[in-house]
């Protein structure tokens, strides 16, 4: 069985920049909406529904902006730049003012990870000014939690995953670095619970499904590596799946657990059955490297729609294995 | 002048006069009473009128003096006094009555009118209306007593038939008006008895006896001679609508009076008598339903407005008194009702809805059947009558909607009715496509760039319509109307729906339901729709859809229009230019009418399928969708806007369509939209959206072989939009050019119009400052006053210089040196950064100029010559950068060198006018590569092939050899002049052209040389003067000074031969 390739049901164009990250916005009442960063240091607040940029936030100075999110609870975006900048927006009512900002210290890439705990609080964490240093703060007050430094020489921090556990246990968090190696740091204990090297090359990218318990992690070699978190929190390697070509930047999990989306280096987005990491589609539109996947977290599943941005400036929006419960 | 007030002194005054007459009844003496009678107060009148009157009575009754004069002056006298007085006592009305009858009527029948003259007819009738006027109202009835019955018989059958058979107008009227005052129904201005119920019902009893005659007589003058005059037709109608009025009336009929047995006592008179049973009712509502139809349709297409009120007021005023009794003339009575609601006469409008707000509330029902009826009959009925009448059936179509109000959306309700009301559109509405133009008319590329500049002026022209049952614009406009009133009333939903089906169940239906579609939705935004007064409830005003509905109906709508089978329309016998074979005729390259393929011509697969009715039939379909998508955004105004993410690509897709009403209806409806949508012009709304567009293009470029169409987008865009557009555009131009070397083979042609269209809008966005022209520097030196001492002095400077006399001049310039390679220093710092900030629309431009390199040697000639265009440009564009310019025009050297020396004619024109463009903007860089590679070819096949066209016959002119020797010599000479090529290789041009000029050749190489001649004499005047009076010289020369030699030209003195005419008119 082979359907024809699917089409992007849209493109947003016009972010004048490599499209280094995308966020959905889409429950609620709000016109939704996707943000988008982009290296030449803009967001962009894209109206789904017009299908147009409704905001350009100049956020970090004209520094690529390397991360975007937004808070369940108030409407607040997060930004990280690589102006060293983790920075705090009020968006209600139109508005787009700098609440906070937190200094990272961080020249690298790596993106943040946020942890709501409460509807008040939350946990953000960033790679610090070491290159080993991961530091979580608690937001809006700006307490430092912990710093998490390896004791072992894994090289620079290269993507994190902050999430919490269902057993009781603290938030945990999922660290890859430049050499390869998956930590996984008990953040109350500020404790290392498993290592584990998953890659010959550097973590270019890792997700987490808490629900299964089981993450994948991409490098920039031609393999994606999946792994699971046994009862005793260690991270057990599992099955590998290799890919056309080599270099993942991004990964991504859909809400309802059923597809996986990679962002390819090779210009190409690859969705996978996240049960069985069987490769499903190659979506073909762009024509530069793809930095950057999402999916919607839309109420309605048949809405949920991928995001992809890409090098080349574009932003491609795919409806895909989204009619019902019969696929995926 | 003042009246005689007391009534003795008028008796004494009038006494005389009254003797005189009875004793000498002349028509002198009656005048004289007459005149008197002016004379004396109306109160002292009534005193002495039993008096006045006798001797005038006298008169009439006796026979022998009856003398038309003498009788028609007393009838004057008579109508004087009774004008003026009242009757009171009934023997004086009665006498009278019968008297004046019995003038009026021939001695032997009482029912027939004497043969009298028009004078003393109106002048009796006149006198029989004063009468009735005057009558007291307790005597007045006494005069429908049934014993009165033979006499009002006859008197009624006299007026009938002098209103149905006199010639003359005014009797006819007075007749009928007389008529009018018998039956109570009189509209003069004097008061009138009001008669109570029970007198009311006793006239009516009594009327009810002549009904019948009463209503067929009339009916028969209303529906009579329809040269009679208005005025005759509205008193019949009023005495119809009277009668009828006065005897069927409900009021009567219900109370038990109606039916009274006539007492015993009146004999034989007893049987005329009418007892106004229910039977009798009833047999009578039918027969007057016959003689009702007849008149309806006979007045109510009348031309004169008052006819048509007048039928109104018919209506009215039956529907209001006997709705009851003549309940089976409801229906034909409310539709001349209805029907008049739209009459084009204010006064009849308005007179209208006033009635029907009064009556119809309770008529639903009978309204609702009606429509249905009438639905049902409309296409015959639109299939057989005149256009008139086609017009008025439609108009009442339309009232009963308008009439019906907001009740249409519970009429619509029923799926009979719409079933039947919908069908009948569909039917009537059916369009002719059997017009073979609109195949064939095509339209050119600059209709469209035209439009672009003036965008608020133009107006394409709107195409007719031709419909299969009428012709009349005003009935497609009452049918348009009709559907409006359908949507402003009508559930938005369910109408949608219904014709949605229609659309999708058959071809025959499609574009009647499309139609129908787009009025509708207008209506039901209430646009064009005149507010609703007559409807039934005139409380709810506006329409009933909310915005929100019609937001909804306008998305099925619009997705139905634009799915890909209903707008991928096969238009054109052919697919696309890329499938055309390239033939060698020129009526493919001017682009101009294409035939439909004869039999005798191979037929194009496509031309099986679909015939030319098929194809007239999807162009229409396409325009009527492309008013509809207008009109939804009329609709929705502003609301418009989102939709125009899926609307507008589709609409600019039809916009570059080459069928010219596909392309006209795609231009109108985009002018509508950026109106609607409140757009200033059709730049900024595609620029606005341009978002949109640049997608869907973007991501149909990717699926080509699905969507062929997307380039024609991108070139109706740049054709209408600006430079801001660019930013956007770039990378939609990579996709562009991407799909294009993907598919050089199958699609280039396509490709090739969107890259001229781009090259061509960034022309025009960024035009070049040209500082450099060619030839301007040396024309100057032909100076008018001729300087000879100068000219000898620069001379002789020239000529030091040239032997190196004056080296030292040298020193100067190597001063300036280093000035220039400090620029060059500086260009060098900033080079590498102008290369990374080079504007995109130059880097735009490289890239299309690679393609053209590639494509320039295509098999296909028409992809040749569109090249060779988008290469002009491109070296237009790229003209003020020399560093762009040279590596591109190194790269296409070699394949234009083949165009310009071993193509098709048309090719090597076009090449020459790249060339040229080249010339002008790096002419040096250039100059050794012409006069090597190209120059020497061109030269020798022109000297070889001088001789043979010299000697060929007319037939020549149709060869290859021909048509290539003319574009080289049209091309030639602004080359020359362009590249500014030295003096050896002009000569070798001036060498090759030469025998061009003999006379033998053919006219156009004559010309085309010339023109060749006329270049290079500006490039350098004086060498080709001297060349040419070498060979030939017209005139001798005298020196300006005696010093110098005389001139010697070889040229001189030869005899006159077939090169001498152009030769003179070069030298001129």
């Amino acid at each position: 069985m082979s359907l024809p390739a699917p089409h992007p049901i849209y493109t947003l164009r016009g972010a004048g920049g490599a499209l280094n990250t995308l966020h959905f916005r889409c429950h609620g009442e709000d016109p939704h909406l996707l943000f988008s960063g982009s290296g030449k240091g803009s967001i962009h607040i894209w109206n789904l529904n017009s299908r147009r940029a409704e905001k350009v936030v100049e956020a970090h100075s004209g520094s690529s902006v390397t991360w975007v999110s937004t808070l369940q609870s108030t409407d607040t975006l997060i930004s990280q730049g690589r102006d060293m900048q983790v920075c705090l927006w009020d968006l209600n009512e139109g508005r787009s003012e700098l609440l906070e900002s937190v200094w990272t210290g961080s020249v690298g890439f790596c993106q943040c990870s946020l942890l709501e705990t409460s509807p008040t609080n939350y946990l953000l964490a960033f790679a610090a000014q070491q290159t080993e240093e991961i530091k979580i703060i608690e937001l809006p007050s700006k307490n430092p939690v912990c710093t998490l430094t390896p004791k072992a020489k894994v090289g620079m921090v290269m993507c994190i995953k902050l999430w919490k556990t269902n057993s009781g246990l603290g938030p945990l968090l999922l660290a890859g670095y430049e050499d390869g190696s998956l930590l996984l740091w008990d953040v109350t204990q500020r404790a290392k619970l498993s290592q584990v090297r998953a890659h010959p090359e550097p973590v270019m990218c890792l997700t987490f499904d808490p629900r299964r318990l089981r993450g994948i992690s991409g490098s920039s070699e031609k393999k994606l590596s999946s792994w699971t978190l046994d009862s005793q929190n260690n991270i057990q390697l599992q099955d590998d799946v290799t890919l056309v070509n080599p270099g993942v930047s991004q990964l991504c999990i859909r809400e309802d657990g059923r597809i996986l989306a990679s962002a390819g280096w090779d210009d190409r987005v690859r969705i996978f059955s996240w049960k069985t990491l069987r490769p499903l589609a190659v979506l073909q539109y762009h024509t530069d490297m793809v930095l950057s996947v999402a999916f919607s977290d839309h109420q309605d599943p048949r809405q949920r729609l991928l995001a992809a941005g890409s090098k080349d400036q574009r932003i491609s929006l795919w409806s895909i294995y989204n009619d019902g419960a019969g696929k995926g | 002048m003042s009246q005689i007030n007391d009534p003795k002194v008028a008796f004494a005054y009038l006494r005389p006069a009254c003797v005189l007459l009875t004793k000498e009844p002349t028509v002198a003496n009656v005048e004289t009473l007459g005149e008197q009678l002016k004379e004396i107060h109306d109160a002292s009148l009534q005193q002495l009128q039993e008096y006045v009157l006798f001797p005038l009575r006298f008169v009439l009754k006796v026979p022998q003096l009856k003398k038309e004069k003498l009788v028609q002056a007393v009838a004057e006298a008579l109508s004087y006094v009774l004008e003026k007085t009242c009757v009171q006592s009934w023997d004086t009305l009665h006498d009278l009555f019968s008297e004046l009858c019995l003038c009026l009527c021939s001695p032997t029948d009482p029912g027939k009118p004497a043969d009298l003259s028009e004078e003393l007819k109106s002048a009796l009738l006149r006198c029989l209306d004063a009468l009735l006027h005057a009558a007291y109202g307790d005597i007045v009835f006494k005069l429908y007593e049934p014993i009165m019955l033979p006499g009002l018989g006859a008197a009624v059958s006299l007026l009938l038939a002098l209103g149905e058979k006199e010639k003359s107008r005014e009797v006819q009227a007075a007749a009928l008006r007389c008529l009018q005052s018998l039956i109570l129904h009189c509209d003069c201005t004097q008061e009138h008895v009001i008669p109570s119920s029970d007198e009311r019902c006793s006239v009516g009893s009594t009327m009810a006896s002549f009904l019948p005659g009463i209503a067929m007589a009339v009916s028969r003058i209303i529906t009579g001679n329809l040269r009679q005059g208005h005025a005759v037709t509205v008193r019949a109608i009023k005495v119809w609508c009277g009668s009828v009025g006065l005897v069927m009336e409900d009021a009567q009929l219900q109370s038990s009076k109606a039916c009274e047995t006539p007492s015993q006592e009146l004999g034989r008179i007893g049987q005329l008598v009418v007892q106004r049973a229910p039977e009798w009712v009833k047999s009578t509502a039918g027969k007057l339903s016959v003689l009702l139809k007849k008149i309806i349709s006979c007045t109510s297409a009348h031309r004169h407005w008052r006819v048509r009120l007048e039928m109104v007021e018919l209506a009215d005023h039956l529907l209001v008194a006997c709705s009851q009794s003549l309940r089976e003339c409801v229906g034909l009575l409310l539709e001349a009702l209805v029907g008049a609601v739209n009459d084009e006469e204010p006064k009849v409008r308005e007179s209208c809805s006033r009635s029907s707000d009064g009556t119809s509330q309770i008529l639903a029902d009978v309204l609702s059947e009606n429509l249905h009826s009438l639905a049902t009959s409309l296409p015959r009925l639109m299939r057989t009558s005149n256009d008139q009448k086609k017009l008025f059936v439609l108009k009442v179509f339309l009232g009963y909607f308008k009439v019906l109000g907001p009740l249409v959306s519970v009429v619509l309700n029923s799926a009979a009715h719409l079933e039947r009301i919908s069908k009948a559109l569909m039917q009537v509405l059916e369009l002719d496509v059997v017009d073979v133009r609109i195949v064939e008319e095509r339209s050119h590329g600059e209709s469209l760039e035209r439009s672009s500049g003036s965008v608020g002026s133009y107006a394409a022209h709107i195409p007719q319509k031709h419909f299969l049952y009428f012709t009349d614009e005003k009935i497609f406009s009452v049918l348009m109307e009709i559907c409006r009133t359908l949507g402003f009333y009508g559930n938005i939903y369910l109408l949608t729906d219904h014709f949605l089906d229609l659309y999708r169940q058959s071809l025959v239906y499609r574009k009647q339901a499309a139609m129908v579609l787009n009025e509708m939705v207008r209506g039901a935004a209430g646009l064009a729709m005149a507010t609703g007064a007559q409807c039934l409830d005139s409380g709810v005003q506006g329409p009933s859809a909310s915005q929100e509905d019609l937001k909804v109906a306008a998305v099925s709508i619009m997705e139905e229009y634009t799915s890909l089978t209903n707008w991928n329309l096969i238009t054109t016998c052919e697919e696309t230019d890329g499938d055309r074979q390239d033939h060698d005729t020129t009526a493919i390259a001017t682009n101009s009418l294409q035939l439909i393929p004869s039999s005798s011509a191979p037929p194009p697969p496509s031309m099986t399928t679909s015939t030319v009715h098929q194809l007239n039939s999807n162009i229409w379909q396409l325009c009527i969708q492309l008013e509809g998508l207008a009109c939804l955004a009329q609709a929705l105004g502003r609301d418009f806007r989102p939709l125009l993410m899926t609307s507008l690509y589709p609409v600019l897709e039809k916009a570059g369509e080459e069928t010219l009403l596909v392309n006209q209806a795609a231009l109108n409806s985009m002018m509508c939209i950026s109106q609607a949508c409140g757009y200033s012009s059709l730049k900024e709304l595609i620029n606005d959206n341009s978002d949109y567009l640049l997608n869907d293009i973007s991501l149909n470029l990717q699926r080509l072989s699905q969507h062929p169409q997307a380039p024609r987008v991108l070139t109706v865009m740049l054709a209408h939009s600006d430079s801001s557009l660019l930013p956007l555009i770039r990378d939609v131009v990579q996709d562009v050019l991407m799909a294009l070397d993907l598919s050089y083979n199958h699609s280039a042609a396509l490709f090739c119009s969107v890259l001229h269209a781009l090259m061509k809008a960034l022309a025009r966005w960024f035009p070049v400052s040209r500082c450099r022209t060619g030839g301007s520097a040396r024309s100057k030196t032909s100076t008018d006053d001729f300087n000879c001492r100068q000219f000898l002095l620069d001379y002789q400077k020239q000529k030091d210089l040239a032997e190196g006399v004056g080296i030292e001049v040298d020193d100067t310039e190597d001063l300036e040196v280093p000035p220039a390679s400090e620029g060059e220093d500086a260009e060098d710092i900033c080079g590498p950064d102008e290369k990374s900030e080079l504007p995109s629309h130059l880097i735009i431009t490289k890239e299309v100029a690679e393609r053209c390199v590639h494509l320039l040697s295509d098999p296909r000639l028409q992809l040749r010559l569109k090249v060779l265009e988008v290469l002009e440009l491109c070296v237009y564009v790229l003209s003020e950068r020399e560093n762009e310019l040279l590596p591109m025009a190194h790269r296409c050297w070699p394949v234009l060198r083949q165009r310009l020396t071993a193509d098709d004619p048309l090719a090597v024109l076009r090449a020459f006018r790249v060339l040229c463009t080249l010339g002008e903007a790096c002419g040096d860089f250039l100059r050794r590569r012409v006069s090597k590679e190209v120059l020497p070819r061109l030269t020798s096949s022109l000297t070889r092939q001088a001789p043979v066209s010299a000697k060929a016959g007319p037939v020549y002119t149709h060869t290859l050899a021909y048509k290539l020797q003319l574009a080289v010599l049209q091309g030639l000479g602004s080359l020359c002049q362009r590249l500014d090529l030295g003096e050896a290789d002009l000569d070798a041009v001036c060498e090759a052209c030469l025998p061009y000029l003999s006379c033998r050749q053919p006219v156009r190489l004559q010309e085309a040389c010339l023109s060749v001649f006329q270049h290079l004499i500006q490039v350098d005047p004086d060498t080709f003067w001297f060349t040419l009076n070498e060979l030939h010289c017209p005139c001798s020369y005298t020196p300006p000074h005696p010093d110098l030699p005389p001139i010697q030209l070889s040229g001189m003195g030869r005899p006159r031969d077939e090169y001498s005419d152009n030769f003179y008119f070069c030298l001129q």
